[in-house]
């Protein structure tokens, strides 16, 4: 069986990868996909600790992280598809109305 | 072995389209690279012993959810609109931030986090998922598909040209 740490890490690795590209990019859809990377490492370290401690519960919050991910994608790219009709931008710098 | 050779093969392809996915210009490039990046995920969650959640992970976000996000992107035609670069400034803060964090985490997990491995395997099947989502969790699962309904009538409602009140 492979150690737990290495799953850690490697969930480590993916999250920070996702922190860095909600900063970094300025394409909402490329925004939105990083966020997805970012729940998907932290179902990764749910299924490690599941394991880890012969728990459920983990597997279980994964299940309604998932459903939770497909609401919110449903939503957001609903949102995107709004904001396209009446700026012609996915840019999220110009979706400035509720910005101080 | 064998199973330590794929554990790093699946995990370097993880990372790298993970890389593609925040650093090319084209989101349906970044979009494709992001499925695969969940398959080498789904391919985790079976070395963790979760074939179940493996198949969801492949239904569910690989087939599901990036079908969205590509059929949004080539819904708006966003395959000819040129990506400006964000403000200097906040490129540096992003990746020197990022990097910073993922070290640091990474060093920490390799350090100070010790745990031994429990002697027997944890297999968790649809079967014991099931029970389990239907008898303890069944008020969460309830309300989780109240919220999908939400999140459909939410979407309609966000992405129609407005309903025609008369």
């Amino acid at each position: 069986m492979i150690p737990t740490q290495w799953f850690l890490i490697l969930s480590a690795i993916l999250f920070a990868i996702g922190v860095c590209g909600v900063l970094t990019r300025k394409n909402g859809i490329t925004i939105f996909m990083a966020i997805e990377l970012m729940v998907n490492a932290v179902n990764l370290t749910f299924l490690a600790y599941a394991r880890q401690f012969h728990q459920l519960h983990g597997l279980i919050f994964v299940f309604f992280v998932m459903a939770i991910a497909a609401a919110e994608a449903a939503v957001g790219l609903a949102i995107f598809i709004s904001l396209f009709h009446h700026r012609e931008t996915i840019d999220v710098d110009e979706a400035n109305l509720m910005r101080w | 072995m064998i199973e330590y050779a794929v554990f790093f093969f699946f995990a370097a392809i993880a990372v790298i389209f993970a890389l593609v996915v925040i650093l090319h210009r084209n989101p349906v490039v970044g979009a494709l690279s992001l499925v695969a990046s969940f398959f080498a995920l789904a391919v985790m969650y079976v070395l963790l012993d979760a074939p179940f959640l493996a198949a969801l992970q492949v239904i569910v976000y690989a087939g599901a959810i990036m079908v969205l996000f590509l059929f949004v992107i080539m819904l708006l035609n966003l395959q000819k609109q040129a990506e400006e670069p964000t403000r200097p400034v906040q490129q540096f803060v992003g990746y020197a931030g990022s990097a910073a964090f993922g070290i640091a985490l990474v060093y920490y997990l390799s350090k100070y986090v010790v745990l031994e491995l429990p002697a027997s395997p944890f297999v968790a099947d649809a079967r014991t998922v099931g029970v389990a989502l239907f008898e303890s969790y069944i008020f969460p699962f309830e309300m989780v598909s109240i919220l999908l309904l939400a999140a459909i009538v939410g979407a309609l409602v966000l992405s129609g040209r407005g309903v025609q009140t008369s």
